[in-house]
């Protein structure tokens, strides 16, 4: 038995050192002088380095910090300012773009040209399988030809987001050899690029190390060094930050972020955000060819229902006790107050301020008559209203949100039931098949909101086989459509701004979605290793996930003596190491021990 | 005991090793037809599940009906359910699990990146949890109703009933981040440090990621070891070879360590080939708390997306190498117990 156990000891080092040996890897020796690193937690891991078929936000984030675009969000105004592209003329019918890319060079010292860029569109028009992360932004392309640094688009037809082109512009004397786009996975380190940083390493769902490059026509970064560390769950990520294996952290939800508190060494970022929580409402979902699809609630066809609906939802109190306080009531669309450009208040008359006489005197001019058992009727008394609310399986958020509303509904006089549903069958009743009456939505919304905006077209109903993208509760409104080809010809900025405004306001009085709330932008980071990051926009705004790399460019990391913090994970190390030895040969030294003690007593 | 003559062993020798060779062609046989039917289950079950797997990857983005259509097209989701069996099977078959949907890199490629990793983690957690909990389980069944007994067994219960995820968070915030005067020493995350020394200080790095996990894993598992341990221990106290071995005055520690504990092992044996099967999986709960880049985590990303090849190539693998083991658990035991042999 003591063999065996013995045996078993040995067994458990063998495994530990033998199948560790297999994933060691080499990695190069720290520099002398203590480089400046900071460390970025992710709790999404990234799906791959190539930005052909990378779709996750980190992955997208990652590549925003690695390439240049033709522009970029100015870091105070949020407006297009060149990147790549230094100027840009437009032809008179708005069909024909010309951009002049600056002269620059790639981090391997090649000459950057117009050619990359029309490389890139091209790839992305001819080849099926670069179109899987930024498909829809080369649709529109008539031809793409480039002239020296000249890069000439020719439109289909007029496009006024024109500027806000999601795609990074790849260097094409490396991307050129790439055989199979789809299966390239981009992990030849370090990689080629034009903006501050270069990917130097990857381990998958683990980390990306990027270091700052010197090629870059702004200036490298001050940093030497980013890090995106991948966490699998929120809570560990959260202790990461406060033991200072992370230097900073987005996206928190609300009781993740509060768990931040109190902390010296935390700043804890509460600013505004660039979602917007909403209600979408089947209001007689129909396909593309405009027949009836899925089971919605006929009383929700009828806009009365759906202002009383509006009137009976006390948003302050969502904000106060579903987000924590940490969030702005919605009393616009589905454009948050950060793009003070587009944003869109209701007021005077328009405006729907938490009211149950009023949602209740509404129904009952309606017609909607209460039964004995409290609950009203259709007109025709043909069915009770009893709604369903689709929520998703395990957010805790969302169910508070449905006791909430289930509370206000009732009197009014209705039923509302709550519906769990995995990730993938909610977006399938929901976009698909209409099978709901009331769901939780919610989007981030880009510097340009015309992506949002057109989840409510038409065009965006799934076809009668159930084929078709990205519909928003099933709108199909003339008015709104006629908006929005209106704003899409329009290349004035201010005067584009005025129609889409119209747009945010027929979706609030029409009410197909009701906007709750904006949630804050929630983020933490260290003060001791970051002196300073530029928020995007500048004023009030987000740091990680943001649609630029400000913050990440101009980082700056809190300078230290060299060596302090090598010290420091060297305790822990030898600590650490202790631990493990003693946790693993411990074990069987006591067992042996403590028999031989027992065996003694008893004799 | 008896000794039997030895022309009547030679005698016996031959059926019985043929015997052994026929029940474990049964039993491989068996196997083979138990796989044979999960690859088909797994085919179907998997499709079974709601949700379509290319809208949910293209959620959150716009795609116009034409790239939905491409997509499924290069999934092969547009064929008919029976030309993606025979498909699926004739691939699985010839060792291909396919590529995986949101990797969009072959699933076989998936799992050997991960299964080091999540062999190093549940290896050593067993290992660590079988030895304890052997040998808790033979001094607590020795001697039932001891001090020893009530504790090792009240604790190993406690810790069997608590939510993994619970441990292992208080384990991290503990132990990870430190509270009071405990310092926190060991790391929050993964399977080694971004800035990992070479050579040996690299072994110590990964053992020093490993202890969290590790120690999550061995205080939830080991008391099912103990508690099958105990019980048969407890089965052999009684016996009269134990009464004979006293009586002939040998110390009770030897009479435990050199006879009860050896007859009473063999249930706990079948156990332990049992749960190796299990071992590949991973334990999906441990790898998401420490982020620890096993197929646990991978299979749990699967399901997520929905992403089939990936779910069902790691399904399979699990399920594969559970029959083998259980198998191979059968023919131990057969080789191990005589009175298994001739029944």
């Amino acid at each position: 038995m003591r063999r065996w156990i013995g045996a078993a000891a040995a067994m458990g080092m063998l495994a530990l050192g033998g199948l560790s040996g297999v994933t060691a890897q080499a990695v190069p020796q720290a520099d002398p002088v203590a480089p400046k690193v900071i460390r970025v937690g992710a709790t999404q891991s990234v799906d791959s380095l190539n930005p052909f078929l990378a779709v996750r936000l980190v992955s997208s984030s990652i590549h925003r910090w690695m390439y240049g675009f033709l522009t970029v969000p100015d870091a105070k105004t949020l407006q297009p300012s060149p990147d790549l592209a230094e100027s840009w003329t437009t032809s008179p019918d708005g069909l024909t773009w010309t951009f002049k890319i600056r002269q620059a060079k790639w981090s391997d010292g090649q000459p950057i040209t117009a050619d990359d860029a029309a490389w890139t569109f091209n790839k992305m028009i001819t080849d099926d399988g670069a179109k899987t992360a930024n498909g829809p932004a080369v649709e529109n392309f008539a031809s793409v030809t480039a002239s020296g640094q000249d890069l000439t688009i020719k439109l289909k037809a007029p496009q006024a987001s024109m500027l806000e082109n999601p795609v990074p512009i790849m260097p094409k004397h490396v991307w050129e050899k790439v055989g199979d786009i789809a299966k390239y996975e981009a992990t030849d380190f370090p990689a080629v690029t034009s903006g501050p940083y270069v990917a130097v390493e990857q381990k998958k769902d683990q980390y990306v190390k990027l270091k700052a490059n010197p090629n870059y026509w702004r200036g490298a970064p001050k940093i030497d060094e980013l890090q995106v560390i991948f966490y699998d769950n929120p809570a560990a990520a959260i202790v990461g930050l406060k033991k200072g294996d992370i230097d900073l952290i987005g996206r928190l939800a609300p009781p993740d972020f509060e768990a931040l508190k109190g902390d010296a060494n935390i700043v804890q970022w509460n600013e505004q955000g660039r979602r917007a929580t909403y209600l979408q409402i089947n209001h007689g979902a129909t396909t593309s060819d405009n027949k009836p699809i899925g089971d919605g609630h006929p009383a929700l066809k009828d806009p009365k229902v759906r202002e009383a609906l509006h009137y009976a939802i006390d948003k302050q109190k969502l904000v106060d006790e579903v987000q924590n306080g940490l969030a702005v009531p919605a009393d616009g669309s589905i454009i948050p107050p950060m793009y003070k450009d587009f944003f869109w208040q209701a007021s005077g008359a328009t405006k729907v301020s938490f009211d149950l006489a009023k949602a209740n005197q509404i129904l009952d001019e309606a017609g909607y008559k209460k039964g004995a058992d409290g609950i009203r009727t259709m007109p025709d008394g043909s069915r009770k209203l009893q709604f369903r609310f689709s929520i998703h399986t395990d957010t805790p958020i969302e169910e508070k949100l449905a006791e909430y509303l289930t509370g206000w509904f009732k009197e009014l006089g209705i039923t509302l039931t709550t519906k769990r549903l995995d990730s993938s069958k909610f977006t399938e009743e929901t976009g698909t098949t209409a099978l709901f009456d009331i769901a939780i939505s919610g989007w981030s919304v880009n510097p340009d909101p015309e992506e949002v905006l057109a989840t409510h077209l038409c065009s965006r109903r799934p076809t009668a086989s159930g084929e078709g993208g990205g519909t928003e509760s099933f709108y199909c409104d003339p008015q709104y459509e006629a908006l929005y080809q209106q704003q899409l010809k329009e290349l004035d900025r201010p005067k584009r701004a005025a129609i889409i405004k119209k747009m945010e306001e027929r979706l609030y009085t029409d009410a197909p979605v009701i906007a709750l709330y904006y949630p804050n932008d929630l983020e933490g980071y260290r003060k001791d290793r970051i002196a300073s990051i530029t928020p995007i926009p500048e004023d009030k705004g987000i740091l990680y996930g943001g649609s630029g790399y400000w913050p990440f460019y101009t980082l700056q990391a809190v300078t230290k003596d060299a060596g302090t913090d090598e010290g420091g994970s060297n305790t822990g190390l030898i600590a650490g190491v202790a631990a493990a030895v003693v946790v693993l040969l411990g074990g069987g030294f006591f067992l042996t021990r403590r028999r031989k003690t027992v065996a003694d007593d008893r004799e | 005991m008896t000794i039997a003559p030895p022309a009547v062993e030679a005698i016996d020798e031959q059926p019985a090793r043929r015997g052994l060779l026929r029940y474990a062609a049964a039993k491989v046989g068996g196997a083979l037809l138990s796989i044979a039917m999960v690859i088909v289950a797994t085919f179907f079950a998997f499709r079974l599940l709601p949700g379509d797997p290319v809208r949910a990857l293209a959620q959150g983005r716009n795609m116009t009906p034409e790239q939905l259509d491409l997509e499924r097209h290069r999934l092969g989701l547009d064929k008919s359910l029976a030309e993606q069996f025979v498909h699926f099977v004739n691939q699985t078959v010839h060792f291909d699990l396919g590529t995986s949907y949101e990797y969009k890199r072959p699933v076989l490629d998936l799992i050997g990146e991960r299964i080091g990793s999540t062999l190093l983690l549940t290896g050593t957690a067993l290992v660590m949890a079988v030895s304890l909990g052997i040998w808790q389980g033979a001094r607590a069944g020795w001697r039932p109703g001891s001090r020893f007994d009530k504790f090792s067994t009240g604790v190993s219960l406690v810790l069997w009933s608590v939510p993994t995820f619970w441990l292992g968070l208080l384990l991290l915030m503990v132990f990870a981040a430190g509270i009071g005067p405990i310092p926190g020493i060991f790391p929050t995350r993964g399977i080694e440090s971004v800035d990992a020394p070479d050579g040996f200080g690299y072994v110590l790095d990964v053992a020093k990621h490993m202890v969290l996990p590790c120690l999550t894993m061995v205080a939830v598992v080991y008391a099912q070891y103990l508690l099958v341990m105990r019980s048969s221990v407890l089965d052999e106290v009684g016996q009269d070879y134990v009464t004979t071995a006293r009586a002939k005055g040998l110390r009770d520690d030897e009479i435990r360590r050199r006879h009860a504990v050896p007859n009473a092992l063999l249930p706990t044996v079948t156990l332990v080939f049992m749960r190796i099967g299990f071992v590949v999986g991973g334990a999906v709960t441990v790898e998401a708390i420490f982020s620890w880049p096993g197929l646990g985590q991978l299979f749990y990303e699967a399901i997520r997306v929905p992403d089939f090849t990936l779910m069902q190539g790691t399904f399979l693998l699990i399920t594969v190498s559970v029959i083998l083991m259980n198998t191979l658990a059968d023919v131990v035991y057969h080789l191990l117990d005589p009175r298994v042999r001739s029944a």
